[in-house]
């Protein structure tokens, strides 16, 4: 213990010289930030470190108070890394402040990295929307709002994604003539540049105050349409949609969601009016390339008005009308559009397609060379309408993928659709489940599949055919998928299969 | 060299060092002869390697590292086929929920329709029906108001009563069946809900399961897969160590050879240095004896030579003093000899000028001499010219003087016979004989001696040099010719007999053989008669043109023709022109030369050559 007291003396002597230069040393360094700032934390680093220097050294020599200064500095675990350099506590400053007092853009990048991991979740968008592009930041701000986050689906931003399904959550929660609109419409100049997607799977209908009258005549739709149109409207997404400059996809369901023994029929009422002014809206916007409108009971009259708006339009690649109640007149229009557009994917699952609408759909396809896959589950198109959709594919050299599902087509479609195995070199995907194909029709399956070598899949579930020609076209089939692999040397098409089956089976 | 083949993996350079020194002759040998062959053997190896190389080694190489994948591509490839058949039966799997349900739906779809197609027709049937009775009941309506009776009109309200009551009760019945049938769809309805959320759960529960399942196996693959990466791997690894372990124990031992042979040679050479010391100390030792023998035999000779120097020295100088005394007597020759030669100078100077001077003069005397004899020539020709004329004119004067002497004697004699003639027959009655004398009928000069023929010339010719031979001082005036003075009866005859030797070609060859035995002068008359008709030479002019033409040749081909021509110098010319002719004529007897036209051509076309200049110049 001796020796140390002298070796404390000499150290001393110098040693408060050390911190003070120091201190100006890293006051230098950062004399970017104001000469009152710099001195603020000078004061504080002396004191907090004062009373355990002086309890530590207390015991150990008690008479030597006159020498507190040279003591401070004895502190063992005392050093520079404990200060927090001036730019961290700039830093926090700005974190905390950032709402009155948005400074990011001026920092320097690691700054800005250090300001963005500081920042909180919560502040209001109209500060961070147009001002954080930090992907982090915006992730930090999904997962807290949603326990599950796709981040795919929105293209791998989490910005987009943030906007997006923020902007979904107030649609879905907006009721008309009670929510003010000014909510979504202040959104809009936050985010129009970064949302590229509306998918909405419900539009509440407006509060009716007035509940009696209409209990009686919930039972018929049709006359209660007529009668209460003007007070049904849903959210109008003309402004919205106008607003949105990147907006490429419309996913909607003029529907209720979760209500439960509460159905009632005029919760699902998509009106004209509603009709009319999406027709313009989606007629409006030239960026649109997917627009999906499912059990929202579009009829014929309305499919029309839809389509019609849709015709020539600059972008439009995905149609889906699917879980509908769509008619051959609505397919008819369909037909058209396709002759019309550049449209590359149908769907008109789940209507009431029949035989005459698959007609015109099939002439369609006939010239058609954009068209890659077509949907038209759970219609009933029958055999008249089958053989002419396969007297189409004769000579379509573009179709990739057919649902003919639950069609009620038997064993002449299937005479004819072995036909087209022979010659077609482009299908690869053919969905006949649920038909009644029959022993016969199962064969002649089989003889067509064994000349065709570019089918990849062939679903023909449930429709009657004899499980040994089944076997032998899933033979086939692997054979195919094998001679494809080989030619795309890509080992992409293994994942095919599920990406093709994807979207069908969440909607099952 | 080809090593056996358990060392086909190592590499090939390996393979060569480790070969070299095993078998075969070494590079490293003492031998030459054996390091020629080590050396022709190694690139022998070398090729041979680059060869299998090229061939049998990178198909080896190809094959085993196909072996090499073979493990692990078999492992990714069954992977990868049984996650296929995992995820298509999977997707089936979830899939099938949907398809069943879609089933479901159609069957549903169907009896439905069937089911509301009834109910239609019963609500048809119900509301004919109802309507029938409908009707009934308002006929009765009127029916009772005909009715005045109480009775019969209570009677018959009550039955109306009865009747609409059923009517309603039908309607109701109708009614309450079809809100049991609603009933009874909102149950089919939660039943429907039930169904689907229990198949949606099914649903959410394969999908999971599918999930976990497609998670697990995926990552036993992975596993597996990476398992049979590392045995590769390993594998590799080991195969690879060995090999190095191999190479680095077989650099070992080959290292130690070396260190062994380098000890070897160390010691060699140091034994070899030694011998090679004590060899060099000795060899020094008689050299330097040897040295220094030469130096003193060197030095003697050097004394010798400095005698020798010393007495050549004293005879250099006498031999010095000598000729300087020498020089100096030839200075003073030299001095007379030039000016001798100056005075000479001056001499030959002043003769040539007057040798020139005396050129000059004779040149000019010579051209005028010239002139004046061609003058003379000519005019010695015109004389002759006219002396022929004058000749001829005589000639003529002569014959017709004869002529006119001749017709006056005529007449004179024939005034004689006629006198004779009378006297004979008239006086004397005697037949009278007219005289039959050779002069009667001659007519013109009767000539003393007929123009010669040219063989008569030759003979006289020849015969006249024969006798000149005998008597060489006669006189050559008598030649009958009137050929150039210069020209003497020897040169003619030499000439002759050149012509008749050389124109051999020109006479029959049986001629030839017939004239060999005769007499020489007569064979050359025989020869010249021959040549010269074969060459057309009939009288006198032909051959003084044939010795004309002889001796112009000779004039214009020798440059000494002033003068005499000496006969030799005539006779070369003739023979050089008589080869000229053989060249023309070639053997042939009937050569066409028989005029002297072409020979008078050629010698013309000859004469335009100019003399040559004199050579004095």
């Amino acid at each position: 213990m001796l020796p140390a007291p002298s070796m404390q003396e000499t150290q001393t002597i110098e040693s408060p010289s050390i911190p003070s230069r120091s201190s100006t040393s890293t006051q230098d360094r950062s004399s970017t930030a104001g000469q009152t700032s710099s001195t603020a934390p000078q004061p504080s680093k002396p004191t907090p470190i004062i009373p355990p220097l002086a309890k530590s050294t207390g015991p150990g020599s008690g008479s030597v108070v006159r020498r507190m200064r040279r003591i401070i500095a004895e502190d063992a675990e005392w050093s520079l890394a404990i200060v927090p350099l001036l730019t961290e506590l700039c830093i926090q400053h700005i974190v905390k402040n950032f709402q009155n007092n948005p400074i990011l853009k001026q920092l320097l990048p690691e700054h800005q990295k250090k300001v963005l991991n500081h920042l909180s979740p919560d502040l209001p968008l109209a500060v961070t929307a147009n001002l954080i592009d930090d992907e982090s930041y915006w992730r930090r701000c999904c997962t807290q709002r949603w326990p599950v986050c796709h981040v795919d689906n929105h293209g791998g931003s989490w910005k987009r994604m943030f906007f997006e399904l923020h902007l979904e959550n107030l649609l879905k929660h907006f009721i008309p003539n009670t929510t003010d609109p000014a909510v979504i419409l202040n959104l809009l100049p936050l985010c129009r540049n970064y949302v590229r997607a509306i998918r909405v799977d419900q539009f509440l209908p407006p509060v009716q105050l007035p509940a009696p009258p209409r209990g009686g005549d919930q039972s018929d739709s049709g006359s209660e349409g007529e009668m209460e149109e003007p007070a049904m409207d849903h959210y109008q997404l003309d402004n919205l949609v106008a607003g949105l400059s990147h907006l490429e996809e419309l996913d909607l369901v003029y529907g209720v969601k979760d209500c439960g023994m509460n159905f009632e029929w005029n919760l699902f009422l998509f009106t004209y009016r509603d009709c009319h002014s999406l027709a313009a809206t989606v007629k409006a916007c030239h960026t649109l390339k997917i627009f999906r409108l499912t059990r929202s009971k579009v009829d014929d009259d309305k499919a029309r008005i839809l389509i019609r708006s849709l015709l020539d339009h600059p972008a439009l690649e995905e149609l889906d009308l699917s879980h509908n109640l769509i008619g051959d007149r609505g397919a008819r229009a369909a037909a058209k559009l396709l002759s019309h557009s550049r449209l590359r994917v149908l769907n008109l699952a789940n209507n009431q397609v029949r035989a005459p609408g698959a007609h015109s759909l099939a002439h369609a396809l006939g010239h058609n060379s954009n068209l890659i896959s077509l949907n038209l589950r759970l219609n009933c198109i029958e055999d008249e309408g089958g053989q002419a959709l396969a007297h189409a594919l004769h000579t379509n050299k573009c179709l990739t993928t057919l649902h003919l599902g639950g069609n009620e087509l038997s064993e002449p479609t299937a005479t004819l659709l072995s036909q087209v195995l022979t010659i077609n070199t482009t299908l690869t995907s053919i969905n006949l489940s649920c038909n009644h194909i029959g022993l016969d029709g199962g064969k002649q399956l089989l003889e067509g599949m064994s000349d065709n070598k570019t089918l990849l899949e062939f679903d023909l579930r449930l429709s009657d055919i004899a499980q040994e020609s089944e076997y032998l076209i899933g033979q086939a089939l692997c054979a195919n998928r094998e001679a494809a692999r080989q030619r795309a040397l890509n080992p992409s098409h293994l994942m095919s299969p599920v990406t093709a089956k994807g979207p069908e089976s969440p909607v099952g | 060299m080809n090593p056996p083949g358990s060392l086909g993996v190592l590499e090939e350079k390996e393979e060569e060092h480790l070969a070299t020194p095993i078998l075969g002759p070494s590079v490293h040998s003492d031998n030459p002869q054996e390091r020629i062959q080590a050396r022709r053997l190694r690139i022998a190896a070398r090729l041979e390697a680059r060869r299998r190389e090229a061939l049998g080694e990178y198909l080896d190489g190809k094959k085993e590292s196909e072996e090499d994948q073979s493990k692990s591509y078999k492992q990714k490839e069954e992977s990868r086929l049984k996650l296929a058949k995992l995820l298509l039966c999977g997707t089936e799997l979830v899939t099938n929920i949907q398809v069943a349900a879609d089933i479901r739906e159609i069957h549903r779809r169907i009896e439905e329709e069937e089911i509301k197609r009834q109910r239609l027709e019963k609500l048809e049937n119900e509301v004919k029906t109802s309507q029938d009775k409908f009707d009934e009941i308002t006929i009765k309506w009127e029916e009772g108001k005909q009715r005045r009776i109480p009775q019969e009109l209570w009677e018959m309200l009550n039955a109306q009563q009865v009747h609409c009551a059923g009517l309603i009760e039908d309607k109701n019945k109708l009614i309450s069946e079809l809100q049991q049938e609603l009933k009874m769809k909102d149950d089919q309805y939660v039943k429907d809900l039930k169904k689907q959320s229990d198949d949606i759960c099914l649903l959410l529960e394969r999908m999971e399961e599918q999930v976990k399942n497609v998670m697990k196996t995926f990552r036993q693959e992975l596993q597996n897969i990476e398992k049979a990466f590392e045995v590769e791997r390993q594998e590799l690894l080991t195969s690879n160590k060995k090999k190095w372990e191999r190479a680095l124990q077989a650099h070992n031992a080959k290292e130690l050879e070396y260190l062994m042979n380098r000890i070897k040679k160390v010691e060699d050479y140091e034994k070899q240095l030694n011998k090679q010391r004590v060899w060099d100390c000795e060899e020094y030792n008689t050299i330097k004896i040897k040295l220094e023998q030469d130096v003193q035999i060197l030095e003697q000779q050097l004394q010798q030579m400095k005698a020798t120097y010393q007495l050549n020295q004293e005879k250099l100088e006498y031999n010095f003093q000598v000729l300087k005394k020498r020089d100096e007597e030839s200075t003073v020759i030299k001095s007379q000899q030039k000016r001798k030669i100056n005075r000479l100078h001056d001499v030959l100077n002043n003769l040539r000028s007057k040798y020139n001077k005396q050129v000059k003069q004779f040149q000019e005397e010579n051209q005028s001499l010239t002139l004046d004899y061609k003058r003379l020539v000519l005019q010695f020709k015109e004389l002759q010219k006219a002396m022929r004329h004058f000749a001829l004119i005589d000639d003529k004067q002569f014959r017709e003087i004869w002529l006119m002497n001749e017709e006056e004697a005529k007449d004179l004699i024939n005034r004689a016979f006629d006198v004779d003639r009378i006297i004979n027959t008239h006086h004397l009655g005697l037949p009278w004989m007219a005289p039959n004398f050779w002069f009667l009928k001659n007519v013109g000069p009767i000539s003393q001696r007929q123009q010669k023929s040219t063989t008569q010339i030759l003979e006289e010719v020849l015969m006249e040099a024969e006798e000149e031979g005998a008597d060489q001082d006669s006189s050559e005036s008598e030649s009958y010719l009137d050929l150039p003075k210069q020209v003497s009866a020897r040169t003619t005859r030499k000439i002759l007999m050149l012509l008749c030797d050389e124109s051999g070609f020109l006479i029959e060859s049986k001629l030839l053989s017939l004239l060999l035995p005769l007499e020489r002068s007569e064979c050359y008359l025989l020869r010249l008669d021959a040549v010269f008709s074969a060459l057309g030479i009939e009288n006198e002019d032909d051959l003084y043109k044939l010795v004309n033409f002889f001796l112009k040749y000779q004039t214009h081909h020798s440059p000494s023709s002033q003068g005499l021509l000496g006969a030799s110098e005539v006779a070369e010319g003739c023979a050089r022109r008589l080869k000229g002719l053989r060249v023309l004529g070639g053997p042939d007897h009937g050569y066409p030369c028989h005029h002297p036209e072409p020979l008078g051509c050629s010698v013309y076309s000859l004469g335009e050559i100019p003399p040559c200049p004199d050579p004095e110049g």
